[in-house]
């Protein structure tokens, strides 16, 4: 184990994140525009829960990201599945016209999307276990590929959905929903967090990204469970690839670039080590948050959307220079 | 060296605290509050674009009244989206929307207008009607209109309309492009002489338009006129033939006709275009809708506005 220093300790390295989160609300409630009436626009409900609705799908994929980095890996894949995902079922729910009910393709749709997300999760880890290629390298190729893979299967084209009673029309209108899409996030925040903290898995996957030859020689079963890490980050990928798709109406092959970052930066604010090894789902969600509450304040007070980015550069580095501080003093 | 985390969050607060919002007029002290005018404009980064941000910004100064906001969704509609959720939470007095796409902005606009939010729809149109009224250009018109043009110029050149025309099109499926042919095609039927003798894809862009035009110009002869779908692609044009010495031997002829050292007007200026076709930005419309529809709760507007074009050559340009 590595020793608890720093001046935070224990307690304090992992309440960081949550002094991150902290911070911006405090920013939002001071710079927020107010209403006709006088309310703060930044507290209202619906701006909280738009919040929380605009980050689903980073959220969503971040607690799988989560669980690959803590293992030791890394997934680059993941914006390029999303928009598989998105397009897979602009082309279940538009091209394909079977001969059953629509709610039936509906949930046919959701089904074969995040199969087929967890199938390309499978192969970036069975090539990175069996293989023994760095995760680096296969997911930056399969980031690749699957681009490739997505714009071939619809000629390079979006997928519009359709209105009214149009099946289509019917999955936009269900998974849209903001009550939907939170709901959804929590389950999974939930079981990722349970799944980490309680199981024997979740021990496993710490071990392993802590000390992977330590963990070979106590015999723990590596390649499955980083396998698993791999499927999840597939599968839920097109999930929020799904959620994509009926945000937006529309399955477009070219959506979702860059998404691996912010995944990645929303599981790195929320103290999580790209070494591996340590890491909190409860951190991850409060990293989403931050970045979500940034965007959102920044957006309030109207603030050119190229210095969002610049912002979200700041944040990541501090984060993890905080992170660092709060390691062993001998770590670089 | 140590730096003391408590200090850096305190640094960094300030600096948030201190991002200031883009640059808007605000109203003088002791005014009432300013009406928001939220402008949710697809992409910054074209000409077109940033010629309507430019127009949007000079009408709307005149109200001193007005506070506006021009949010860039860079291409990207699942941003131009979340930008417009964050807009309706302010409660504007107007929104205007360049939508990036016609099916994903289709339900953010139908909220803005369930939140009461009037909404206009500018130039590009959505899947479903949710605006309060919609300002478009005719593209099929301006095809016509090129159309006519060229059926003049060839009569002029040869005594008849016969001819052979090089056509340069735009991303293959998008409106502009299938109307900004259909209309010139329409013209051209009436007159079997004038032949199409190639058409390529240039996807609006001058470098792309540059090297199809290269190919074309070594395998056809003789060309009369070259139709570009857009300024751009008809200076890509333009520049090959010039490579190879043939750029007496046709003219150019694109649409846009934006202002400005890299617009199609000063092209025709130069001499570069024999015409261009001003696409119309629609900026001057909206304001003045937006602005009754700010104050005048009675006012109706019609559901769409079209807005014209205007022929741009050399002899139509103050001297």
């Amino acid at each position: 184990m590595k020793p608890p220093g720093g001046s935070w300790g224990r307690t304090g390295r992992l309440a960081r994140p949550f002094i991150g989160l902290l911070l911006v609300v405090v920013l939002g409630i001071v710079l927020s525009p107010r209403t006709a009436r006088g309310s703060l626009i930044f507290l209202s409900p619906g701006n909280l829960t738009d919040i929380l609705m605009q980050q689903g799908e980073i959220g969503i994929i971040a607690l799988a990201m989560t669980l690959v980095i803590i293992a030791g890996g890394i997934d680059l894949s993941v914006g390029s599945v999303l928009a598989f995902g998105a397009s897979l079922a602009g082309l279940l729910l538009v091209r394909w016209t079977p001969a059953v009910s629509g709610p039936a393709q509906v949930a046919a749709t959701i089904a074969a999307v995040c199969a087929a997300g967890a199938l390309l999760g499978a192969v970036n880890g069975v090539v990175i276990t069996g293989l023994r290629l760095p995760p680096f390298v296969m997911t930056l190729a399969s980031m690749i590929g699957v681009r490739g893979l997505t714009r071939w299967m619809t000629g390079n084209t979006n997928i519009d959905f359709g209105f009214d009673a149009a099946p289509s029309a019917r999955f936009s209108d269900l998974l849209a929903q903001k009550p939907l899409i939170l709901s959804v996030w929590a389950v999974l925040a939930v079981a990722a967090h349970l799944l980490l903290a309680r199981t024997v898995l979740g021990r496993y996957l710490r071990a392993i990204g802590e000390n992977e030859r330590a963990a070979a020689f106590t015999g723990l079963p590596i390649k499955a469970a980083r396998l698993f890490t791999y499927v999840a980050c597939g599968g839920a990928a097109a999930l929020a690839g799904l959620i994509h798709a009926a945000r937006s109406h529309q399955g477009n092959p070219n959506d979702g670039v860059a998404y691996e970052l912010d995944a990645i930066a929303a599981v790195v604010i929320g103290g999580t080590a790209l070494a591996g090894g340590q890491g909190t789902i409860l951190g991850t969600v409060t990293g989403t948050l931050v970045l979500g509450v940034l965007t959102n304040v920044l957006r309030l007070r109207m603030v050119d959307s190229n210095v969002e980015l610049m912002v979200k550069a700041v944040i990541i580095i501090i984060a993890v220079w905080l992170q660092r501080r709060g390691r062993s003093p001998a770590s670089p | 060296m140590k730096i003391p985390a408590r200090l850096v969050l305190a640094l960094l607060a300030g600096a948030l605290a201190g991002c200031k919002p883009s640059p808007t007029p605000q109203p003088a002290a002791g005014s009432p509050a300013p009406k928001l005018v939220v402008f949710s404009q697809c992409n910054n980064a074209e000409p077109y674009r940033a010629a309507q941000n430019a127009e949007m910004a000079r009408l709307w100064a005149a109200h001193p009244d007005v506070q506006l906001t021009i949010m860039d969704a860079q291409q990207d509609s699942a941003k131009q989206i979340g930008q417009i959720e964050t807009a309706i939470r302010m409660a504007p007095s107007l929104l205007i929307v360049a939508p990036n796409e016609r099916a994903p902005l289709s339900d953010v606009m139908g909220k803005a207008l369930q939140a009461g939010i009037p909404v206009i729809c500018l130039e590009r149109d959505i899947a479903q009607p949710n605006y309060t009224t919609w300002i478009r250009a005719d593209n099929e018109a301006i095809g016509q209109l090129v159309g006519q043009f060229v059926v003049d110029h060839l009569t002029k050149k040869y005594g008849q309309p016969s001819g052979k025309v090089v056509e340069l099109a735009g991303l293959k499926g998008v409106e502009a492009e299938i109307n900004r042919k259909a209309g010139a095609h329409e013209v051209w039927k009436d007159y079997p002489k004038i032949e199409v003798v190639t058409e390529a894809v240039a996807n609006w862009l001058q470098s792309t338009a540059k090297d199809r035009m290269t190919e074309i110009l070594s395998a056809v002869p003789q060309i009369d006129v070259v139709y570009a779908r857009n300024d751009p692609m008809a200076m890509g044009a333009y520049l090959a033939a010039r490579e190879q010495g043939r750029e007496q031997e046709m003219i150019f002829v694109g649409i846009d006709g934006l202002s400005g050292d890299a617009g199609g007007i000063e092209k025709v200026r130069q001499g570069i275009l024999a015409a261009t076709f001003v696409y119309p930005l629609c900026v001057d419309q909206a304001v003045a809708i937006g602005d009754r529809l700010m104050r005048d709760p009675s006012f109706k507007p019609d559901k769409v506005y079209t807005m014209t074009s205007r022929l741009v050559t050399k002899d139509s340009l103050p001297r």
